[in-house]
C-alpha cells in the first residue's frame, strides 16, 4: 500500500497479520463504502450500519480482542496495540465515523479482555455479545461538566454523570439524562463511569442496553460521526451483576483511556491519509495562472503542511503503539507515563486532523465545502472526535500535572 | 452580564441610520430566523423555512430597494457616504443569527452596487431593473456570477490574467449580446436567482481587460438554466449551483458601463465583498457565538466553579473578545474606506482591493483560529447542534474560502505592498 511507503512508521513493529488485515479492510473500504458514498452519502440504514457489521463480524474487529474462551480470536497481548493502529488507521480513511464507533468497542473491551485486565466472569457473562454472531454496538458515558447549582461528585474537576451503589451481588446505577460520547440510541451495552456511595474512588461499569429501567431519549442532530447515533439516556435504578464492573479508581481510568485514545488518534491519522489523497488529486488535476496546482510554491509550501501533519500524527500514534505494546518498559497503560503519552498524542493528531483538513479546504477553495468532493465529511468527523475527546484547556492541566508536578491545578 | 453591544463601534462615523437599520434586522432576526435556524442545514434545497423570513425582509420591509435611486421606489442608499458601513451594521445583525441568511442579502445588491453606485450609477440599467425589486411584496435574488469550472482565482486575477481565463464569451450581434458559458458557484442560484450579473470576456483568450464585461442577464432569459443547488458543510440559506448560458441574447445597453470601466468596477465590488462583506459576516457570527458562549461558561462548571472562573478557559475567552474586537475594527475600517473615496482613494484602486483583501484573510483566518480553539472549551456538547455553535463554526469557514481564497490575497497584497512584478 502506498502510505506505508510514504509516511514513515515503524514498519519492523508490524507483523505481516497486522499488514494484511490493513489490506484487507482498504479492499473493503474501496468496495463497500468509498464507491457507495456518492450515492449514499452518510446515510446510517443503507451504507453506515452494514458495513459496521460487516467490519465487526466479516472482518473479525468485534472479536479480536475478546478470549478465545468466550468466543474471541485472543488477539489480548499488548502487542495487539499495532494491530489496532493499523486496523483503525484503514476504517478512519474509509469513514471516520465507523472508526469512532469501533473504538468505542475496542475501549470497552480493553477493560476487561486484554491479557493484562481479564475479567474472566464478566467475559464469560458478555461471551454471547461480543463473541455471539450479532453486531454489537458499544458507549462510552465519561465525565461531563458539572452544572451550576447541581452538585454531582467529580472525577478530576468534571461531574460524573451517574451514581452506583454496591450491595452483596449487584450494583444499582442511577443516572438522568445522561451524555454518552456514541451510539446512544443504538448501544448493546454502555460502560458507565460512576461515583460509588461510600467510596471516593469512581468504578466503571458495564450496563446491557436491555437493561430494565434504561430509557433512550431522540437521536440529537451533530456535526459529524454518522455512522454514531446518538442520544441521551437514563438510568432509573438499574441493576446489573457486581462482577459488571469492569475499574475502579485512577489506574483503571486511565487504562482504559490509554487504549482509546490510541484507537482515536489511529482513527485521526487515517482520515489524515485520506485527507491528503483529496489533496494529491486536487494539486494534479488543478490549474492555477496556467500550471498545474502543485507547481506554485505558495501552494506546495501548504501542501508541504498538510503532509507534515500527517507524516508526525502517524509517527506519534505508532509511537504510543510501542509504549502500549510494551508495558514491562514503558509501565502499564494504567500508568501516568502512558496516559498522559496517549493524552498528548491525541489531543496532537485531533488538532492534526483540524489543521490539515482547514487548510485542505482551504486550497480547495468552494469544491472543499462542498459534501461531493467529501473532504468536509472529514472536517466535521474530526472535529466532532475532537469534541468528545474533551476541551484541550481542561487536558493541558492533566498534562501539566505530570510534567510540572502542579498540585493545585 | 456584558452583551453584544460593548463591543466598541466607530462612533464617530457610523450611519445615521445605523440604529433604525440595525433595529429593523435585529428585530427580524429575533422573530423570523432564531426560532427556525435549528431547520436550515436540512431545508438547504427547498428554503421552505429559509424563504418566508427572506420574503418579509426584502419584499414586504423593502430592504432590497435600498440601493436604488428614491424616484424609482428605492432608498437611495446609493448615494450615502454611509453605504457601506450601513451595510457592515446590517450583515453583522443577520449573520449573529445565521451567516446564510446574511451572504444571501448582502448578494442581493452586489451586482446591483454596479449600476446603483456613485460615482458610476447607470441611470438607464436603474429604471430598467428597479421595478424587479421596488414593486413586488417577494424577495428578489440577484447574484454575481464568476467562477467557472476551470477556476474562480484567475478569474478575479485581473492584475496577473486580466481575464484570460474566463470562458463565458458575449460576442455583440447588432444590437445584442449573445452569450455563451458555464459559472459556478454564484449565491442566490440554485433556482432562487431573478437578476444576474455575469463576468464575461468579449473575446476568448484576450488579455486586455477592456475586453471584459459586466452584463446582466434576467433569468427568465431563453438560455439561462439554473443548476439545482449543491449540497455544502454548512451556509445552507445561501443557494449555490450551476448557472448555463446557451445563446442567451440581452440588450447591448445591458453591459453595466463599457470597455476598461466593467473591469474597474469588477475591482470595486470584489474589494466590498472582501472587506465590508466578509467581514462583517464573521464579526457577526462571533457576535453570536458570544451570546451562546456567555451562557454555557456561566452555567457548566469544572472543579466545582463555573467555567469562566478557570484561568486556562478565560485565557480562551480573552481572547475571543479580543478577536471579535480586532474582526469589527478592520470590518469598519474597511467599510469607511469604501465610503470615503475622497479620503482614501477610488473603491476599485489597486491599493484599496489589496487591503480589502488582506482584512479578508485575516479577519477570516482569525474567526477559524477562534472558533476552532472556542469550540473545544464546550467538550462533548460543541458538536451538538442545539447549542448552535457548531453551526457557526461550519457556516463561518467558507468566507475563508471564497472570492479567490488566501492564496490569491495573499499575492495581492504582497504585490500592492512589496510591488512585486511576476506574481
Amino acid at each position: 500500500m502506498k502510505e506505508y511507503d510514504l509516511f514513515p512508521y515503524s514498519k519492523e513493529r508490524l507483523g505481516d497479520l497486522d499488514v494484511a488485515l490493513a489490506t484487507n479492510i482498504k479492499r473493503w473500504a474501496e468496495n463497500e463504502i468509498i464507491s457507495k458514498r456518492l450515492e449514499f452519502k452518510e446515510d446510517y440504514e443503507e451504507l453506515l450500519k452494514p458495513a459496521l457489521k460487516s467490519l465487526s463480524l466479516d472482518l473479525g474487529l468485534q472479536k479480536m480482542l475478546w478470549p478465545e474462551s468466550c468466543g474471541g480470536d485472543e488477539h489480548t497481548g499488548p502487542d495487539a496495540a499495532f494491530t489496532l493502529v493499523a486496523a483503525l488507521e484503514q476504517i478512519g480513511r474509509a469513514d471516520t465515523g465507523l472508526g469512532y464507533v469501533l473504538a468505542n468497542t475496542l475501549a470497552v473491551q480493553s477493560t476487561i479482555a486484554m491479557a493484562a485486565n481479564l475479567k474472566k466472569e464478566l467475559c464469560a457473562a458478555l461471551a454471547s455479545l461480543f463473541g455471539g454472531k450479532k453486531l454489537v454496538v458499544s458507549a462510552l458515558i465519561l465525565t461531563t461538566y458539572g452544572e451550576v447549582g447541581d452538585a454531582k461528585e467529580e472525577f478530576r474537576g468534571k461531574a460524573l454523570q451517574c451514581t452506583a451503589k454496591q450491595t452483596d451481588k449487584s450494583w444499582i446505577i442511577n443516572g438522568q439524562n445522561v451524555r454518552p460520547i456514541a451510539s446512544g440510541s443504538v448501544a448493546d451495552i454502555f460502560g458507565v463511569m460512576c461515583s460509588v456511595e461510600g467510596s471516593d474512588e469512581p468504578a466503571f461499569i458495564l450496563v446491557p442496553g436491555t437493561s430494565k429501567g434504561l430509557s433512550r431519549g431522540e437521536v440529537f442532530k451533530k456535526t459529524g460521526l454518522a455512522a454514531s447515533l446518538n442520544s441521551n439516556i437514563s438510568l432509573d435504578k438499574v441493576k446489573v451483576p457486581a462482577a459488571y464492573c469492569a475499574w475502579q479508581g485512577e489506574a483503571g481510568y486511565q487504562d482504559m483511556m490509554s487504549w482509546f485514545y490510541l484507537a482515536l488518534s489511529a482513527v485521526g491519522v487515517g482520515s489524515l491519509l485520506a485527507t491528503y489523497e483529496i489533496m494529491k488529486q486536487w494539486g494534479d488535476d488543478r490549474i492555477i495562472k496556467g500550471d498545474t496546482f502543485k507547481e506554485n510554491p505558495l501552494t506546495a509550501s501548504l501542501m508541504a503542511e498538510i503532509a507534515s501533519e500527517v507524516s508526525t500524527s502517524r509517527m506519534l500514534t505508532y509511537d504510543l503503539a510501542g509504549m502500549l505494546a510494551q508495558p514491562d518498559v514503558y509501565g502499564g497503560a494504567g500508568g501516568d507515563a502512558t496516559f498522559t503519552t496517549a493524552t498528548m498524542v491525541v489531543h496532537h493528531v485531533m488538532q492534526a486532523g483540524m489543521k490539515a483538513t482547514n487548510s485542505t479546504m482551504e486550497l480547495m477553495a468552494s469544491a472543499g465545502y462542498a459534501k461531493e468532493w467529501q473532504l468536509e465529511r472529514y472536517w466535521r468527523d474530526i472535529k466532532t472526535i475532537q469534541m468528545h475527546v474533551g476541551a484541550y484547556e481542561i487536558a493541558k492541566m492533566d498534562i501539566a500535572r505530570y510534567f510540572y508536578d502542579c498540585h493545585k491545578i | 452580564m456584558r452583551s453584544i453591544d460593548d463591543f466598541t463601534r466607530p462612533k464617530e462615523y457610523i450611519s445615521p441610520l445605523d440604529e433604525p437599520l440595525g433595529k429593523i434586522i435585529r428585530d427580524w432576526v429575533e422573530k423570523d430566523v432564531i426560532p427556525y435556524r435549528r431547520l436550515y442545514d436540512e431545508d438547504w434545497l427547498k428554503h421552505e423555512y429559509i424563504m418566508p423570513p427572506f420574503n418579509r425582509l426584502l419584499g414586504e420591509y423593502g430592504l432590497q430597494r435600498l440601493l436604488f435611486p428614491e424616484d424609482l421606489g428605492g432608498w437611495g442608499l446609493g448615494h450615502s457616504d454611509y453605504a457601506m458601513t450601513a451595510t457592515y451594521r446590517m450583515i453583522e445583525e443577520m449573520s449573529r443569527a445565521d451567516a446564510g441568511m446574511a451572504v444571501a442579502f448582502g448578494v442581493v445588491f452586489w451586482p446591483i452596487m454596479l449600476i446603483t453606485m456613485e460615482p458610476h450609477v447607470n441611470r438607464r440599467l436603474c429604471e430598467e431593473f428597479a421595478p424587479m425589486y421596488c414593486e413586488t411584496n417577494e424577495a428578489c435574488f440577484s447574484c454575481l456570477a464568476m467562477t467557472e469550472p476551470q477556476g474562480g482565482a484567475d478569474i478575479e486575477n485581473v492584475h496577473i490574467m486580466k481575464g484570460k481565463t474566463i470562458n463565458t464569451i458575449a460576442t455583440l450581434d447588432g444590437d445584442e449580446w449573445i452569450i455563451n458559458g458555464h459559472k459556478l458557484w454564484p449565491t442566490n442560484t440554485g433556482g432562487v436567482c431573478k437578476l444576474i450579473g455575469a463576468v464575461c470576456n468579449t473575446k476568448a483568450g484576450s488579455t486586455d481587460p477592456n475586453d471584459i464585461a459586466l452584463i446582466f442577464i434576467p433569468c427568465d432569459a431563453p438560455g439561462v438554466t439554473q443548476g439545482t443547488a449543491y449540497e455544502k458543510a454548512g451556509m445552507a440559506a445561501d443557494k449555490n449551483g450551476d448557472v448555463w448560458f446557451d445563446n442567451v441574447r440581452v440588450p447591448a445597453w445591458y453591459r453595466a458601463h463599457g470597455p476598461g470601466l466593467d473591469a474597474k468596477y469588477f475591482n470595486e465590488v470584489v474589494a466590498i465583498g472582501n472587506g465590508v462583506g466578509s467581514t462583517a459576516f464573521n464579526s457577526g457570527q462571533l457576535l453570536g457565538v458570544f451570546e451562546i458562549l456567555q451562557d454555557f461558561v456561566n452555567k457548566k462548571t469544572y472543579k466545582g466553579r463555573p467555567l469562566k472562573e478557570h484561568d486556562a478557559v478565560a485565557g480562551v475567552l480573552g481572547d475571543f473578545a479580543t478577536t471579535l474586537l480586532a474582526l469589527r475594527t478592520c470590518g469598519y475600517q474597511a467599510a469607511r474606506m469604501m465610503d470615503r473615496p475622497d479620503l482614501y482613494g477610488p473603491r476599485y484602486s489597486d491599493e484599496q482591493l489589496a487591503k480589502a483583501r488582506a482584512w479578508k484573510y485575516f479577519c477570516a483566518d482569525q474567526f477559524v483560529n477562534i472558533m476552532e480553539r472556542v469550540m473545544q472549551i464546550f467538550d462533548t456538547f460543541g458538536a451538538d447542534r442545539d447549542w448552535d455553535i457548531e453551526k457557526h463554526w461550519r457556516d463561518g469557514k467558507i468566507v475563508q474560502l471564497w472570492l479567490g481564497g488566501k492564496q490569491l490575497g495573499q499575492m495581492e497584497v504582497a504585490r500592492w505592498f512589496f510591488d512585486c512584478e511576476t506574481l
